[in-house]
């Protein structure tokens, strides 16, 4: 019996363990993916507004790979749009893959469907895919809590920005600091990004539910 | 009824100065659906303890500014008290009030009465769990 109950001791602790090295390299819920850290789910095929699908390994440049995760609906993407398309175009051309994700539930936010996704990419001119998560589970699996936010990996595929676009939602003009082409021009340049980690307010994610 | 701008710094000299028994804080905007389906149950809770000392510090991230929009919901919902509009740098503003928080909107915190940060949430928030909060701040244990 004793040996019984070291047995059942043992095989709980392995568990934790086990289950605690499975996610280490997993963002908790609410908390970004680490940086340095890989991209989750790279290989899960999303459906763009061009009708093709891709994932995020098959989008990734020489110099690495820029995941935003997005929408149509909220109005501090409304008030990005412009920069993420200009920037988004800009840095496919200069080898840096670029994918923008929606992975709101359109039954929450009509504004945010397949249909409207197709409009603004074609409004906008994005020249890079803008593809449905279809389950939200990309969006669970690196931690994005808002929209837009900002995800790059180096052409060593590790997280090396994470966060706002730059820092002036309502003003474009009116930018001080363009975090996002800054940590851009380090990674096209082989050099490190002066700053690795930023905030901006934005609209939270609206993830379909997981037990749907 | 008043939307006054204020930095981070001064939304917590705010919340000091309330000398309230449970402070409730919250980041909305009007065109952050969450937000506005979230801040009549908060009006609802404010409503029912403000008599036990309760208040609310209403932050609006609207970018409008003078805040038209805000105005006229605020007047809709019935706040008759002093809220804010959030001004300077997203970044600091975040950082300042509370570095777990990501940027997402709504935000709420409740503070005790001694100042003290007791609970935060990031997105919306059911009348159920402000009330439960709320009264467990207060001291009160649920009936």
């Amino acid at each position: 019996m004793k040996r019984y109950k070291w047995a059942l001791g043992f095989m709980a602790i392995a568990l934790i363990l086990g289950i605690g090295f499975m996610q280490g390299n997993k963002a908790e819920a609410g908390d970004g993916l680490k940086l340095g850290s890989k991209a989750p789910m790279a290989d899960v095929k999303m459906t763009a507004t061009d009708g093709k699908t891709y994932t995020i390994t098959s989008v990734k440049g020489k110099h690495g790979t820029l995941v935003i995760f997005s929408c149509n609906a909220c109005p501090w993407v409304k008030n990005w749009e412009d920069r993420i398309s200009e920037i988004g175009n800009a840095y496919q051309e200069k080898g840096v893959g670029v994918i923008v994700i929606n992975a709101n539930d359109p039954s929450r936010v009509p504004e945010d469907s397949y249909d409207e996704m197709v409009k603004r990419a074609k409004d906008k001119g994005f020249a890079f895919p803008y593809v449905v998560d279809e389950t939200s589970d990309i969006a669970r699996e690196f931690g994005a809590t808002r929209t837009p936010e900002v995800f790059l990996f180096d052409a060593e595929g590790s997280l090396v920005y994470h966060g706002a676009i730059d820092d002036n939602a309502a003003d474009a003009k009116a930018v001080e600091a363009h975090y996002l082409k800054e940590a851009l021009n380090a990674i096209v340049a082989g050099k490190p990004v002066p700053m690795a980690e930023t905030k901006a307010l934005g609209c939270t994610v609206k993830l379909r539910r997981s037990d749907s | 009824m008043r939307i006054t701008p204020a930095t981070a710094d001064q939304i917590l000299q705010a919340i000091q100065h309330t000398r309230a028994n449970t402070t409730i804080v919250n980041v909305w905007a009007t065109w952050c659906q969450p937000c506005v389906e979230e801040f009549p149950d908060i009006m609802k809770v404010y409503e029912k303890y403000k008599g036990q000392g309760v208040r609310v510090v209403f932050i609006s991230a609207d970018f409008e500014n003078p805040p038209h929009d805000a105005e006229a919901f605020l007047k809709k919902q019935g706040v008759d008290f002093v809220t804010f509009l959030k001004s300077g740098k997203d970044m600091a503003f975040i950082n300042t009030l509370d570095p777990n928080w990501s940027g997402a909107l709504p935000a709420t915190w409740i503070y005790n009465a001694q100042g003290q940060k007791q609970h935060f949430w990031e997105g919306k928030v059911s009348l159920e769990q402000f009330e439960k909060t709320v009264r467990e701040t207060l001291g009160k244990r649920d009936s």
